[in-house]
């Protein structure tokens, strides 16, 4: 029986001939570089943590790309363990989308590697290690390998006036007794950016202006909620998909690896807290200043008393398609299987842990909607790679149409509907988000006949 | 916070005065007011609990002697309010009680139980805690009538597995054992998670006597019980069991039984 561990070991030995290859054709210059190296991240003044990071920043290098037009980027693995990078939301070959379950190689230690795809589709994604973190804290997601990307579409209709990127990160994870009985990760030090609230330089901003924030929730598995006193946000897409009706909202929701690209108009001069909603994640770190130009003072934090979130408010204003509409419906039922109050949960998908989870064939052309229902007591962001899907029914309430995603918290003890069409050939990685919970075996593959 | 129903506690406590090793009779003071070994958790601030131990002598010491009441088929019911003060500490106050035939129900006597952990954010591998404890009892049920225990506390669970060391001092301000000073009175638990509901091991409570010069082995206290935890929910805990004595100083035959419950003071608001 193969761990998810044993399972990467026997696909890092299996690359070296890709590697040996990808080595030969290090002769071009790459458009892009990546240095996976260990470092040193001073989160605040008295916090610094030893991590992993991509070019010794934290987050990585923003990667702007154009849709369509081909990239290379050269990864070079100064670690000492196996890694790999994916390219979370794109649609890439397995070979290159950078999850050793679909086939992309392991990049060995000291080792490189060269990525070489056309991207698409348009809109704000991001890279970030895809690797087993286990009981190491400070290993796959819990560093800070995470950056983003944006594709820029061939025709810009956005208008704004500056653009932001933010990523929600949460540090210095360990082991905790929770309700659930079980063990979960908690955290120390919550930042936006890799600052505590207060470390960081103020984001400036001018007055009576829009400005785009694209906000990235790289936590490896807490969900985070986001509000900027003084404004509301505007959102205009969801995991770097337009969504057809841009509603004002005052804060935002995002699940671990969940976008948001939402315009905030800068209409209430002074110096403001963009920050964590819950007191004690703000308390933790996550937060930072935003401060209008020629403004001073104290920044100003309103407390929110609720937590608001709708996916379903961005959806098109048609009404919901009847159910048979051709669509192939697919049950995938989330348990946890319990492995002692002293360990984390184990999980499974139709009661079997990856990599013993059933293959699910696709045919190319197909719509397929996946009935995803979380028998669990924790929320699940779920992940498709390779794909994008449509939301259809959040927690049994159908969902208008058009609001497209490649990342859904399925809330405990609810059922999602999602669907999407097989136009993407080859293994195709479907998992939880969540580090602890993907590491212990909520992944299964689909792969196309 | 976990559902933690590990929190077992020894309140066994005896004087070790003990006739002639050839007399059967055993001279020995009234204990198994709480039978626990604790955890290293404290109660969550805001929040109280209230825990009922039940403690039925089966098998105990069927005479009167030197004016203390003989356990044989006593029933000892004790009532815990543990009032959670910070993130770290707690305090408990106990109501002991006993029903007998020929005596009915009666006050047996108080104890107050402050106790501090260490922080999860300090990161140790393993739950500590310390509490003191200091009370009063009616010289029917014991001669040494005001005690006082230091009880540190090491747990650690590990996948299915739980231990809990628990090696408490106990001190006489009054009664025969005063000058004995410090006595050793460990416990030590270890159990095994045979589903998320239910878990289950062995529970051991000695009174060695005086520290460092510890009584014959027929002269302290050792029980070793069978004891089983139910976790059906992070506002209950139950636990029960059932205790052996090995020694001539030991009741002989106990069943026990803890019923806790978790009462949340604050409203949960989504944002704290």
């Amino acid at each position: 029986m193969l761990s998810r561990r044993e399972f990467a070991q026997c696909a890092a030995g299996g690359s070296a001939a890709w590697l040996a290859s990808a080595q030969t054709e290090v002769l071009t210059p790459a458009d892009y570089t990546i240095d996976i190296a260990p470092y040193s991240l001073d989160l605040s003044p008295h916090s610094a943590i030893e991590t992993v990071a991509y070019n010794a920043q934290v987050p990585g290098p923003l990667i702007q790309l154009q849709e369509g037009k081909p990239v290379t980027i050269d990864v070079s693995n100064r670690t000492n363990s196996p890694e790999v990078v994916h390219w979370h939301g794109l649609f890439l070959s397995p070979e290159v989308d950078g999850a050793m379950e679909e086939g992309t190689p392991m990049i060995p230690p000291r080792g490189k590697a060269r990525y070489t795809f056309t991207p698409r589709p348009a809109g704000f994604r991001w890279y970030h290690t895809h690797t087993f973190a286990g009981h190491n804290h400070n290993r796959a997601q819990y560093t800070g390998q995470h950056g983003f990307v944006f594709i820029a579409p061939r025709e810009n209709p956005g208008r704004y006036d500056a653009e932001i990127f933010l990523a929600l990160h949460d540090w210095k994870g360990h082991l905790l007794a929770s309700d659930d009985g079980s063990m979960n990760p908690v955290y120390d030090v919550s930042t936006i950016n890799g600052r505590v609230l207060g470390f960081g330089e103020p984001l400036q901003v001018k007055p009576n202006q829009r400005v785009l924030f694209h906000i990235l929730n790289s936590s490896p598995t807490e969900v985070h909620w986001i509000a900027l006193a003084g404004h509301s946000f505007e959102v205009i897409a969801l995991d770097g998909n337009a969504v057809p009706s841009a509603e004002t909202v005052p804060m935002l929701r995002l699940a671990p690896a969940e976008r948001v690209c939402a315009i905030v108009r800068t209409n209430n001069p002074g110096v403001w807290v963009l920050a964590e909603v819950r007191k004690h994640i703000q308390a933790a770190g996550m937060g930072m200043v935003v401060e209008y130009a020629g403004q001073s003072g104290k920044p100003r934090w309103q407390q929110p008393e609720s937590l608001d979130w709708d996916y379903t408010r961005f959806g098109s204003s048609e009404p919901v398609a009847p159910r048979d509409d051709g669509a192939i419906e697919i049950p995938l039922v989330f348990r946890s299987k319990f492995a002692g109050h002293g360990e984390m949960d184990h999980w499974t998908i139709n009661g079997k842990s990856f990599p013993h989870t059933d293959t699910i064939v696709l045919h190319q052309g197909q719509r397929y909607r996946l009935l995803l229902k979380n028998e669990s007591t924790d929320n699940h962001p779920v992940h498709l790679h390779r794909h994008v899907f449509e939301l259809r029914r959040i927690a049994g309430v159908g969902t208008p149409r058009g609001v497209l995603k490649d990342t859904i918290l399925v809330d405990a003890n609810t059922e999602a509907h999602v669907e999407f069409t097989a136009d993407d050939p080859g293994l195709t990685l479907f998992h939880c988000h969540q580090q602890d919970h993907m590491d212990m075996g909520f992944m299964m593959l689909f792969r196309y006949a | 916070m976990r559902n933690v129903v590990a929190r077992l506690r020894s309140a066994s406590r005896l004087c070790g005065v003990l006739l002639p090793a050839f007399c059967p009779i055993v001279l020995l003071a009234q204990g198994n007011y709480e039978i626990q070994v604790y955890g290293s958790d404290t109660v969550a601030p805001q929040t109280t609990m209230l825990e009922l131990h039940s403690n039925f002598t089966v098998f105990g010491q069927r005479y009167l002697i030197d004016g203390v009441y003989p356990t044989y088929h006593q029933e000892h019911e004790t009532l815990e309010l543990t009032q959670g003060v910070n993130d770290w500490s707690e305090v408990g106050f106990y109501i002991f009680t006993s029903e007998q035939n020929g005596h009915g129900v009666q006050w047996v006597g108080d104890h107050i139980r402050p106790r501090v952990r260490v922080p999860t954010s300090w990161h140790w591998p393993v739950g500590v805690s310390l509490s003191t404890e200091i009370g009063y009892q009616r010289a029917v049920y014991s001669p040494d009538t005001w005690t006082w225990e230091i009880r540190p506390i090491v747990d650690k669970a590990v996948r299915r597995w739980y231990f809990a060391l628990n090696p408490a001092l106990e001190r006489t301000w009054h009664g025969p054992d005063v000058h004995q000073g410090l006595g050793f009175a460990p416990a030590a638990k270890v159990s095994f998670d045979f589903t998320k509901v239910i878990s289950a091991g062995v529970e051991y409570y000695a009174d060695y006597g005086k520290l460092f010069y510890f009584d014959a082995f027929h002269q302290q206290q050792q029980q070793f019980f069978a004891a089983a935890d139910l976790n059906v929910s992070p506002n209950w805990e139950i636990n029960f069991g059932v205790g052996i004595g090995v020694t001539a100083a030991t009741d002989h035959l106990i069943i026990k039984g803890i019923i806790g419950r978790r009462f949340s003071w604050h409203k949960a608001s989504p944002i704290e």
